[in-house]
């Protein structure tokens, strides 16, 4: 390389702390670089089925190396940077494969009129020239004029603070909304109910009457061997109260079995099962 | 069908041996438990359910945690039979038959009282014996004096992992009885059951059953339900 990396006064120690460091921001840079482009090739190529939690991922991974990129720069023990001066020895018109490689194909040539481009420390010029602008347009500017300023742009970013957070509280609880909605509670108990003991299956009664005494009443009338007194507090409690009467009878005490087979064949008669 | 005849003369004192080569006692039936050859098989059971517009996101969990197979789909129809004593808890068999692989054996189940156990045991427990029989078992279980209680078709996916069975599938009730050809669904949900059948007293089964679950949490909560909470 033409390139040489010099300190003033630079003693053998500082030197080779130097390379160490250079060498740690090479591998770090490496990695970044590495998955920004992993990053890249899954928006390019995945966009199809991209989910946003793998986004998001990609986005941490490149967030977490930057930050570590930030605190190897600021270590103690990182030589400073801008105090090293780096010139170019030797310019050549000549394709140079050597940098070829290390730049991965993007620089061919190491000549005059790449370097200014690759070794400059301060902005483009037109940068410079619209800084200069409006540093002298920030100079004209009355003390007045600049407090009013201000006081608007304040306002206008504590008003968009204020929306941003609103958005953010409801995608949040909009979040837990849609978590909570994978299941229902109620479906399941209904569900099992229904494998376990057929309740609300029994559709008999309701679509024809003929079939309703085959299907429902000897049933229920086998299960009776608990009298029918039983029998008649249940069917009055079943058809007053509808939906209570589910949780009446789930109480603890009440006999176990046979009171709900009667309950679940009078729900099924009385009210239609498919209710949410 | 003259041995259905004559079996049905016996029913008082039902004593099937020569059937299938398992021993049920018909009443009182309670008291007795029914074992599966020589072997007391226990089912061990998580129960849970997921709304409709959340199924595809658990299959799609249940795809990557499960084993490598080909996920399978059935449509069964499920036929619960009681035999009727004069005394204690009817007897009662569930017959299912695949709907859309009708050359399959239809499958007949036995399912003992659930038992919920402490908080050590994670899952619930019950005796089960499970029996491949032939297409007229219908015919079979009302001559020997079974009566149909009631009957749904079950629809969904199949899915295994090690010796876990976990089916995620809809119910749908009989618009008409015994006609699967109209049907209506009971709800919004799929039940998502998962099982193991396994000697009894391996309760280090309900470990493995209850870790599996957490992995499909938020997704579905499975629980042990206790049936009679949900009567």
């Amino acid at each position: 390389m033409q390139v040489r990396a010099e300190g003033p006064r630079s003693t053998q120690r500082e030197e080779k702390q130097l390379e160490n460091s250079i060498d740690v921001l090479i591998n770090q840079v490496g990695d970044l670089k590495k998955s920004l482009a992993s990053f890249i090739y899954k928006l390019e190529n995945e966009y199809e089925h991209l989910t946003w939690p793998s986004v998001l991922d990609s986005f941490a991974l490149l967030s977490g190396q930057l930050s570590t990129l930030n605190k190897m720069l600021k270590n103690d023990k990182t030589p400073l940077l801008r105090n090293q001066v780096i010139i170019p020895l030797i310019l050549s018109p000549d394709r140079d494969e050597e940098i070829m490689r290390v730049t991965e194909g993007r620089v061919p040539v190491f000549s005059h009129e790449v370097v200014p481009d690759h070794l400059r420390t301060k902005p483009d010029p037109e940068v410079e020239e619209q800084e200069k602008q409006l540093t002298t347009e920030a100079a004209r500017l009355t003390p007045d004029v600049a407090l009013k300023q201000i006081q608007s742009l304040n306002k206008m970013c504590s008003s968009l603070l204020e929306k941003i957070n609103k958005e953010e509280r409801e995608s949040e609880s909009g979040g837990l909304r849609q978590n909570k909605s994978t299941f229902n509670p109620a479906d399941t108990s209904a569900l099992v109910a229904a494998v376990t003991f057929g309740k609300g299956l029994s559709n008999r009664r309701p679509t024809g009457p003929g079939g309703s005494s085959v299907g429902g009443q000897p049933n229920s009338a086998g299960m009776m061997s608990s009298g029918p007194t039983l029998q008649q507090v249940q069917i009055s409690m079943g058809q007053n109260q509808q939906q209570m009467s589910g949780v009446a009878m789930s109480q603890p005490g009440q006999p176990g079995k046979m009171v709900s087979n009667i309950k679940t064949n009078i729900k099924s008669a009385s009210m239609h099962p498919y209710q949410r | 069908m003259t041995d259905t005849d004559a079996l049905r003369n016996a029913k008082r004192s039902t004593r099937i041996d020569a059937w299938c080569g398992y021993t049920m006692e018909a009443p009182p039936v309670s008291a007795m438990p029914v074992s599966g050859g020589t072997i007391n098989m226990m089912e061990y059971l998580l129960q849970g359910s997921v709304l409709d517009q959340s199924l595809e996101s658990l299959l799609h969990r249940l795809r990557g945690l499960c084993d490598n197979m080909e996920p399978g789909t059935f449509q069964d129809h499920e036929m619960v039979f009681l035999l009727k004593g004069q005394q204690g808890s009817p007897f009662v068999l569930r017959a299912r038959r695949s709907m859309d692989k009708p050359t399959m054996p239809w499958h007949l189940r036995y399912l003992g009282q659930p038992e919920m156990g402490d908080k050590s045991r994670h899952a619930l427990v019950r005796n089960c014996v499970d029996i491949a029989t032939s297409d007229n078992l219908m015919e079979f279980l009302l001559e020997m004096g079974f009566r149909l209680d009631h009957e749904f078709v079950a629809q969904g996916h199949i899915f295994r992992r090690g010796s876990m069975k976990i089916v995620v599938y809809k119910i749908f009730r009989l618009l008409v009885p015994g006609s699967t050809d109209s049907i209506e669904a009971l709800s919004l949900s799929y039940l998502v059951e998962v099982s193991v059948v396994a000697p009894a007293g391996q309760d280090v089964i309900s470990e493995e059953m209850r870790n599996f679950a957490e992995q499909l949490k938020p997704l579905v909560h499975l629980e042990k339900i206790d049936p009679k909470r949900v009567m």
